[in-house]
């Protein structure tokens, strides 16, 4: 036990128009390590298996137990949290990427902005301010909270958006997660009054058209949302929009 | 409302109609095809009979041009536009709705110069017109039977893969338990044209008339 190692292979480099360099680190295993322990202690440390110095591996997290989002990478080619990632489950050596679908910043750091503008872009929120009180909104039936409440779980960590084969820089398609989240916005009662802005936003260019149902995303969801449903369920809402829009002029 | 001014649904109406025209009229005349062709499986003199029927239908060429090429021409040309939007990754994530994006593409592209050369070779060299015996001399040659049975295999797939993606995409199967049960019907869909297909070859090759009894 004391002798046991860890080798972990990280693709580095200080800033995007630089070459990519390959690090390798040695690490002294320790019971329920997961990748973040293991980025710790290349920063208490950073020398890499050939003895060079090198510095410690930029990557983002917060949390710690996936409710954040923050620490997604590609671990062994998988997007994942690293939080979650716990090295007794991973082969070895253990290959961190960041991910490859969002400009990169530094390291693993990357910038995921896309996500929030796509969020403001299709509307994914519910305007309860107006120039008085409006009082209390509609119930919502426990029908409608039980669907919603696995949606409403998405922390925007961009998994989906990695492992789709449409979200390249050929498309501007927003992804498995925003669709999900306009999906949850316009079940809600209040937020039902502007569906329509939401699914307009979801035709335009990058919207939900441009899914090919690969179907991966669902498999890469660190909480288990189920994002294909999400998908189709707003396809549906879609059609249904754009044939009443096109025929009657308004939905 | 507010609603999208200036913004374009372009490319939203165009998806849509992709994935509608590989049913309606493409799927649809693809079941047209196979049946009118399995009166090679009654008689040759059956077949022709058919065939002459339908080589004389008023408003042919219009109804050729706006039913079935101009429906498989943007079918085929849109897809490979979409294909090129994508970037498959299914090495590394070899799942099994991963594998089927991946092989729509790659069938899609077998069935639409299949069908280049099926309607070059049967359709305009024949000038619109072939009989039974033409097509069971084509079959005498091993090659195109080949050709043939790769075509129909990966038409048969395409199409039953792609009312799964309909039913997906036009918010039809909307449950993972609706998408499992329209994954079902399209495995159903692609053995039932891929049978009858290779059916309608055997036939041609082997003189075969399997329904002759009922003349």
């Amino acid at each position: 036990m004391p002798d046991k190692k860890i080798i972990v292979r990280v693709k580095r480099r200080q800033r995007p128009d630089e070459p990519v360099r390959w690090e390798e680190f040695e690490l002294r295993y320790r019971p329920h390590m997961n990748v973040i322990t293991c980025l710790r202690d290349i920063a208490e440390r950073p020398i890499t298996r050939d003895g060079r110095e090198s510095s410690p591996v930029s990557y983002e997290a917060n949390c710690l137990e996936e409710v954040c989002g923050a620490c997604a990478m590609l671990i062994n080619g998988q997007p994942r949290q690293a939080c979650s990632a716990l090295v007794d489950n991973l082969e070895q050596p253990i290959r961190l990427e960041p991910l490859s679908k969002f400009p990169l910043v530094r390291d693993l750091v990357v910038d995921r902005s896309k996500m929030f503008e796509d969020l403001k872009r299709t509307h994914c929120w519910i305007p309860i301010d107006g120039t008085y009180d409006l009082g209390e909104g509609p119930r919502m039936s426990p029908a409608t909270q039980e669907t919603g409440y696995p949606l409403a779980r998405c922390i925007s960590c961009g998994n989906c958006l990695e492992i789709c084969p449409k979200v390249n820089e050929h498309t501007q398609f927003v992804g498995a997660a925003i669709v999900s989240q306009v999906r949850l916005f316009n079940m809600h009662p209040t937020g039902k009054l502007h569906a329509g802005e939401r699914l307009d936003a979801l035709m335009g260019p990058g919207g939900i058209q441009d899914c090919d149902n690969s179907q991966n995303c669902v498999k890469v969801c660190p909480k288990g949302i189920p994002l294909t449903e999400s998908i189709a369920a707003v396809n549906g809402q879609v059609i249904r929009h754009a044939l009443k829009t096109w025929f009657t002029g308004r939905d | 409302m507010a609603s999208a001014v200036g913004v374009t649904r372009t490319s939203f109406f165009l998806d849509k109609l992709q994935s509608l025209s590989g049913i309606v009229p493409i799927g649809a005349y693809l079941a047209e095809h196979f049946f009118e062709n399995s009166y090679a499986l009654v008689s040759p003199g059956k077949y022709n009979y058919i065939a002459s029927k339908l080589e004389t239908v008023p408003w042919r060429l219009p109804i050729e041009f706006l039913l079935i090429w101009l429906p498989i021409l943007f079918h085929g040309c849109y897809g490979i536009y979409i294909w090129w939007n994508g970037k498959a990754n299914v090495i590394g994530h070899p799942w099994m709705a991963n594998w089927l994006y991946v092989l729509q593409r790659w069938t899609g592209i077998i069935v639409f110069a299949f069908i280049g050369y099926h309607v070059w070779t049967v359709r305009f060299l024949s000038h619109g017109k072939t009989t039974y015996t033409d097509i069971a001399h084509y079959m005498a040659n091993p090659w195109i039977v080949a050709i043939y049975a790769i075509g129909i295999l990966a038409a048969s797939f395409h199409l039953g893969n792609g009312v799964w993606n309909f039913a997906c995409k036009w918010g039809f199967a909307v449950t993972p338990e609706s998408q499992r049960a329209a994954g079902w019907f399209g495995a159903l869909v692609a053995v039932v044209f891929a049978v009858i297909g290779l059916a309608i070859i055997a036939g041609f090759r082997f003189h075969w008339t399997p329904f002759d009894t009922y003349l």
